[in-house]
C-alpha cells in the first residue's frame, strides 16, 4: 500500500509518472464513455444529407463535403449566411465582454485591496453574483417586460421625448444587440470578478508586501506583480468567456423569440446550428459544429499563445 | 472533504440504482399498463373526473412540457422505439396539437382506430376527424374538443362605428372581408384600430386555404388566402387600421383593457381565459362589454386530439376512452357545464345553443356564445394541412412582422422567410432570389 | 486603518477618492444587479391578472397566494423537485471540482509521455460546442436505458474540460511544487499529498468551480427535460416548464414567478456558504507560506 521514499535518485520525476496516468484515468475514462461517442458522431455526420421529414428519417446519405459548400455558398445577395452570423455573434460578445472584463477587473482588485479596505463585501459580493443565479429564461423574460413596446422603459423614454413614440427596442440593431449585451454583461461579470478574485487571493500577499517596499506605486504594483500572477487565471477567463460567447445561444434566443430581428441581425452561430436541430438535420447541424469548433480552436489558440508567451513568469519552473 | 465526496457519491449511487430498480419491477403482465403522453394536465383532469379505469389497470400520464419542443422530442424518440419497447412500455395513446397533428398521422406510428371497433359517430364534427384521418381517410384518434372561432368585438365601439353593438346587426356588417375592411376604414376615421395585432386575421385566412404549402414536387407555394392575408395586412399597416404588435404582444393585449381603441380581436373560446385576463381585470378590464360574431368567414383555432398509437395492447380502453370523450352525451355535457369545454358532439352543443337559460356573463353580456359557436362550426373546414404548417405560419408572421415594424423591407423580409423555410426543412424547394 | 493616519494628506485624500469611486460602481452595480432580483420579488406577489396588465415597481398582496397555490400545485411537487435538483447538483458539483482537480494535478506535476497530447486534447474538446453531442448523448442514454436515471446527469461531470482547465491555470498560478517535493521527502504518499495538502490550497479555486458547477446544474433544464420523465424524478426547470405550459385553465404567471423565486434561493444559500471559504482559502493559504 505504502509507497514511501522512491526519492533515491535524481530521476525522480520519472518515476512519479504512473500517477499522472492513474490522476488523469477517471477523466479521460468517463469522457470517452459519455461524451466522446456523440461528439464523434457529430463530425462523421457533417459529411452525410441525415434528416427527419415529420418521424420519417431521410438518409443517411453520403454527400462528402456538399454540407460545408452549401455553408459557404453565398445566396443571391452574395451574403453568406454563416459569416454574418459569425459577425452577429462576434460584435455582440464584444460588446458585453469588453466591460465585463474592464468592470471585473476592477472590482477583483477593489475587494482584494487592502489599502481601499471595502466593507460589506459579503453583501456585494452576493448581490453581482445574483443575475448569474437566475435561469437565462427568466431573466430574458423580466429584461422583455422592461422594454417591450408599452413597457416601463420605452414609454417613460417615448414620454420625455428621447425616442420616437412608436420605436422599438426589439425592432433596431443597435438596441437588440446592446439589450443581448448587456444582458450578458449582466449576468458574467459577477463571475469573472469571483474567478479573478480567487485568482488574485492565491497569489503569495509577501510578494505584494516587498514589492511596496521596493516603492512600487499601485499601478506598477498591478502591472508587475498582480498581472504577470493572474496570467494564467485572466487567460482561462478570457478563452472560457470566448468559447461562451461564440456558443451564445439562450439570451438572443429568449429576448427575440429565436427569431434574430431584426434582419438576423441578432442571430448568433448557434442559433443557426438550432434551426438545423429542430429538424434534426444532423448532416448541417454537424457541420455548422465543425466550424464553430475550428473558429473557436484557432481564436482560443491565438489568445492561449499569446497571453501566455507576454507574461512568462520568470518565476515559475 | 474527502468523506463528504465518497458519502455523495454512495447517495447518488443508491439513487440512481433504485431508480433503476423499480424499472425493472413494472414488468407485469401483458395489457394492465396504460401508458399516455401528454404536455400538460388539462386532459388528465377530464381522464380522471370521468372515465372510469377498468378493474387492474394502472395508467401512466408520461407529462413533459412543451417547451422547447422538449414533448414532441419525447414522444418522437419513444414512438421510434415503440417497436421493440416492452408491452408495458409501450406508449397506448398520445396527444397531439392541431398545429402538428398531421405529422403524427400520417405515419405509422399511429392505428387505424377502426381496428379496434371504433367507430366515428356522426355527431363529432367533420373536420375534428379529418384532421386525425392520414392521406387515405383512416382515422387515428379523436379530439374531445372542437374550436371555432369567432370575431369577438368591443360593443361600445361597434356602437360608436357601426351604429349598433346588436350581434346580427354586426354581423351583416362584418359579412365578407371586403365589408370587414370598409368598416375598417370608418373606424379609423373615427379614431380606433379594427384590429390590435397586424397577425390577429391571420387564423382566419390560413384555416382557410384549399392549397398546401407545398406542392406534390415539395416546391413552396403561397395560397391564395394567404396572399390575401398579406395584402390585407400591408393595407391595414398602410393606413393605421392595425397595430405593428404579434398576436401575443402585450402592446396588443393592452388594447382589451376599458380604454382600449381596439374593435374585433379573433379567436375561440379558450381565447377568454387565454388571451383576455386583461378585459377581466378588476380595475381596467371591461367585462360585459364584449360579444361574438361569426364575422367573414369561419375558422378554428387549436384544440387538442387524442391519438391510438400503433403496438397498444389496451385497445378496448382506447376504444372506452374514445367512446366516453366523444359519444357520450352525460361526459359532454359534464364538459361544457363543469370545465367551460366545446365538446366535440354536435347534440350536446345543441341542446346548449337552444338553451334560454343559457349564457355567457364571466365575460360577454350574457349572449348565447354557444350558439354562434355552433353555427360556425358547420362551416369550418380541416384542408390542405401539412407536417410544415406550424413553423411556416410562425415563420411568415415573424418575417413579415420585421417588414410591418419598419426594419427591413418586403423583398428582404420575403428573402429572409425563404431562408428560414430552407433551414427549418431541407426537402422543401422554394423560389431562388 | 491605524496604517493610513501615519501617511500624510495628500495620500489620505487621494484614498479618500478612491475609496469613493470604488463604492459609487459598487453601488451603482449592485442597485442594477438588485433590480432585476426586485423585480422577481414583485412578480410573485402579483396575480395572474396583474401581470398581464403589465409592469409594476410596487408589490401586491398576492405572495401568500401564489406561495400556496404554487405549494399546492397538483402537477408538481415542489419539495421532491428541490431535492432533486439538490442531489444531482451537489453531486455535480462535488464530482466536477474534485476530479477536474486530481486530473490538472495529474498533468501540471508528473512528467509522462503523453502529457502533452492528454493537455491538448483536453483544451480541443472544451471548444466543441455542446448543443449539438447533446441530443446524441440523449439518444445514447436512452439506449443504455439510463434515462429516467440520475447517472448521466451526474457522473459525466467528472469530465469536465471547463473545470480542468481552470484547476490547471490556478495550480500554475498558485502550486508551488516545491511542496511536493517536502511532502515526498515526509514520506507522504501521493493520493495522499493530493487530499492532505494540495486540495487545502485549492480551497478558493474549488469554492469557485463548485459555486459556478452547482449553479448551472441546478438551472439545467434541456438535458434533464428529455431524459427524465418519471415525475418523481422531475427537477425544478423542468418543474417551471411545466407550469408556464400549463393549460388555460390553470395558467397562472404568479405561480411561475413565485417557483422561480423559490427555486433560487438554494442555490443562493449555497453560494454565500461557499463564498465564505473563498475568503478562508486566502488564510490557509498564507499560512502555508
Amino acid at each position: 500500500m505504502k509507497e514511501t521514499k522512491r526519492k533515491k535518485d535524481g530521476r525522480q520525476s520519472v518515476s512519479y509518472a504512473k500517477w499522472g496516468y492513474i490522476f488523469i484515468a477517471p477523466f479521460f475514462l468517463v469522457y470517452f464513455v459519455f461524451t466522446l461517442i456523440p461528439q464523434f458522431l457529430t463530425i462523421y455526420n457533417s459529411f452525410f444529407e441525415t434528416y427527419r421529414d415529420g418521424l420519417k428519417q431521410i438518409g443517411p446519405n453520403f454527400v462528402g463535403l456538399q454540407n460545408y459548400i452549401t455553408l459557404f455558398t453565398p445566396d443571391a445577395d452574395g451574403i453568406i449566411r454563416i459569416l454574418k452570423y459569425a459577425s452577429n455573434t462576434m460584435i455582440m460578445w464584444v460588446a458585453g465582454a469588453l466591460p465585463q472584463f474592464v468592470i471585473a477587473l476592477l472590482l477583483a482588485i477593489f475587494f482584494t485591496s487592502y489599502r481601499l479596505n471595502i466593507k460589506g463585501q459579503g453583501f456585494f459580493k452576493t448581490v453581482i453574483y445574483m443575475p448569474n443565479l437566475i435561469m437565462a429564461a427568466a431573466f430574458s423574460m423580466l429584461f422583455f417586460t422592461l422594454f417591450t413596446r408599452g413597457g416601463p422603459i420605452q414609454m417613460y423614454l417615448a414620454e420625455t421625448g428621447a425616442i420616437n413614440q412608436t420605436f422599438d427596442f426589439f425592432s433596431n440593431r443597435v438596441t437588440v444587440r446592446g439589450m443581448i449585451a448587456l444582458m450578458n454583461f449582466l449576468m458574467w461579470f459577477g463571475n469573472t470578478t469571483i474567478v479573478l478574485m480567487a485568482g488574485i487571493m492565491g497569489i503569495d500577499q509577501s510578494l505584494f508586501e516587498s514589492a511596496t517596499l521596493d516603492g512600487a506605486n499601485a499601478v506598477q504594483v498591478f502591472f508587475k506583480v498582480t498581472m504577470p500572477l493572474l496570467m494564467p487565471i485572466f487567460v482561462y477567463c478570457l478563452i472560457t468567456a470566448m468559447i461562451g460567447g461564440i456558443q451564445m445561444f439562450d439570451v438572443p434566443q429568449v429576448l427575440t423569440k429565436g427569431n434574430g430581428a431584426p434582419d438576423e441581425l441578432s442571430r448568433t452561430l448557434v442559433m443557426y446550428l438550432n434551426g438545423y436541430l429542430t429538424n434534426k438535420n444532423y448532416g448541417m447541424a454537424g457541420a455548422i459544429s465543425v466550424i464553430i469548433f475550428i473558429i473557436t480552436g484557432i481564436l482560443g489558440g491565438i489568445v492561449y499563445k499569446m497571453l501566455s508567451a507576454q507574461y512568462k513568469d520568470p518565476e515559475q519552473k | 472533504m474527502k468523506r463528504f465526496v465518497a458519502m455523495l457519491l454512495v447517495v447518488a449511487m443508491v439513487f440512481s440504482m433504485a431508480a433503476c430498480g423499480k424499472k425493472q419491477e413494472t414488468s407485469a403482465e401483458q395489457g394492465k399498463v396504460f401508458n399516455i403522453y401528454a404536455w400538460n394536465e388539462e386532459f388528465k383532469g377530464f381522464f380522471e373526473k370521468y372515465y372510469t379505469v377498468p378493474e387492474g389497470v394502472t395508467v401512466n400520464w408520461i407529462i413533459n412540457p412543451s417547451d422547447n419542443g422538449v414533448y414532441q422530442q419525447k414522444l418522437d424518440e419513444a414512438l421510434l422505439k415503440q417497436a421493440d419497447a416492452p408491452a408495458d412500455e409501450k406508449i397506448d395513446l398520445f396527444l397531439a396539437e392541431a398545429d402538428y397533428i398531421g405529422k403524427y398521422v400520417d405515419s405509422e406510428y399511429t392505428m387505424d382506430i377502426s381496428s379496434f371497433g371504433f367507430q366515428n359517430a356522426d355527431t363529432q364534427y367533420e373536420y375534428t376527424v379529418k384532421a386525425a384521418s392520414d392521406a387515405n381517410g383512416v382515422c387515428k384518434g379523436v379530439s374531445f374538443q372542437c374550436c371555432p372561432a369567432a370575431v369577438i368585438y368591443r360593443k361600445s365601439i361597434a356602437k360608436e362605428v357601426l351604429g349598433t353593438d346588436v350581434p346580427e346587426e354586426v354581423q351583416a356588417k362584418l359579412d365578407s372581408w371586403e365589408k370587414f375592411d370598409a368598416v375598417a376604414a370608418d373606424a379609423k376615421a373615427k379614431g380606433y384600430y379594427m384590429t390590435a395585432s397586424f397577425a390577429e386575421t391571420f387564423r382566419a385566412f390560413s384555416n382557410n386555404c384549399t392549397k398546401p404549402w407545398v406542392d406534390e414536387n415539395n416546391n413552396l407555394q403561397f395560397d391564395d388566402q394567404i396572399l390575401a392575408w398579406i395584402d390585407q395586412t400591408d393595407k391595414y399597416i398602410e393606413n393605421g387600421y392595425t397595430l405593428t404588435a404579434g398576436v401575443w404582444d402585450k402592446e396588443k393585449t393592452d388594447q382589451m383593457f376599458k380604454d382600449g381603441k381596439t374593435m374585433c380581436f379573433f379567436g375561440p373560446a379558450w381565447y377568454y381565459n387565454f388571451c383576455m385576463t386583461n378585459a377581466q381585470d378588476a380595475e381596467n378590464g371591461c367585462v360585459g362589454d364584449w360579444s361574438i360574431v361569426k364575422g367573414p368567414q369561419a375558422y378554428f383555432w387549436g384544440g387538442t386530439w387524442l391519438l391510438a398509437a400503433t403496438g397498444s395492447d389496451n385497445t378496448e380502453m382506447l376504444k372506452d376512452i374514445f367512446e366516453t370523450f366523444t359519444v357520450n352525451e352525460d361526459v359532454c355535457s359534464k364538459l361544457v357545464e363543469n370545465e367551460n369545454q366545446y365538446p366535440n358532439n354536435t347534440k350536446v352543443v345543441e341542446k346548449y345553443a337552444n338553451d334560454a337559460n343559457y349564457g355567457n356573463t364571466s365575460i360577454l353580456d350574457g349572449q348565447n356564445d354557444i350558439a354562434i359557436f355552433s353555427e360556425l362550426a358547420k362551416d369550418i373546414k380541416w384542408e390542405n394541412h401539412t407536417n410544415y404548417d406550424q413553423l411556416l405560419n410562425e415563420g411568415l408572421q415573424n418575417k413579415l412582422q420585421e417588414f410591418y415594424n419598419g426594419s427591413v423591407d418586403k423583398d428582404t423580409a420575403m428573402k429572409n422567410f425563404y431562408n428560414y423555410v430552407k433551414e427549418t426543412y431541407a426537402n422543401i424547394n422554394v423560389p431562388e432570389n | 486603518m491605524n496604517k493610513h493616519m501615519s501617511q500624510n494628506t495628500k495620500g489620505m485624500i487621494q484614498l479618500f477618492i478612491l475609496r469613493f469611486f470604488a463604492y459609487a460602481i459598487l453601488i451603482f452595480l449592485c442597485i442594477l444587479c438588485l433590480f432585476f432580483f426586485y423585480l422577481m420579488v414583485v412578480n410573485s406577489t402579483r396575480s395572474n391578472a396583474q401581470l398581464a396588465r403589465g409592469f409594476s415597481l410596487l408589490p401586491k398582496e398576492h405572495f401568500l397566494e401564489n406561495l400556496v397555490n404554487a405549494w399546492n400545485d397538483a402537477s408538481i411537487n415542489i419539495p421532491r423537485g428541490m431535492l432533486n435538483s439538490l442531489i444531482i447538483a451537489l453531486s455535480t458539483a462535488v464530482l466536477t471540482t474534485y476530479f477536474s482537480a486530481l486530473t490538472a494535478y495529474g498533468i501540471h506535476v508528473y512528467d509522462f509521455k503523453f502529457k502533452k497530447l492528454a493537455f491538448t486534447f483536453i483544451m480541443a474538446v472544451m471548444m466543441i460546442p455542446a448543443q449539438v453531442s447533446a441530443l446524441g448523448f440523449v439518444q445514447m442514454m436512452n439506449k443504455l436505458h439510463l434515462n429516467n436515471s440520475f447517472i448521466p446527469l451526474i457522473i459525466p461531470g467528472i469530465a469536465a474540460p471547463v473545470v480542468f482547465f481552470y484547476m490547471k491555470q490556478y495550480m500554475e498560478s498558485v502550486l508551488p511544487l516545491e511542496i511536493i517535493d517536502a511532502a515526498r521527502v515526509d514520506g507522504s504518499n501521493e493520493f495522499h499529498t493530493f487530499n492532505t495538502i494540495v486540495l487545502p490550497i485549492l480551497k478558493p479555486a474549488i469554492a469557485v468551480q463548485m459555486i459556478f458547477s452547482f449553479v448551472s446544474s441546478w438551472n439545467n433544464y434541456f438535458i434533464p427535460a428529455l431524459l427524465l420523465d418519471k415525475a418523481e424524478l422531475k427537477t425544478v426547470p423542468i418543474m417551471i416548464a411545466q407550469l408556464r405550459s400549463a393549460d388555460y385553465s390553470k395558467f397562472d404567471m404568479g405561480k411561475v414567478y413565485m417557483f422561480i423565486l423559490l427555486s433560487i434561493l438554494p442555490v443562493m444559500i449555497t453560494y454565500i456558504i461557499l463564498s465564505k471559504s473563498i475568503i478562508r482559502g486566502v488564510t490557509a493559504g498564507s499560512v502555508k507560506g
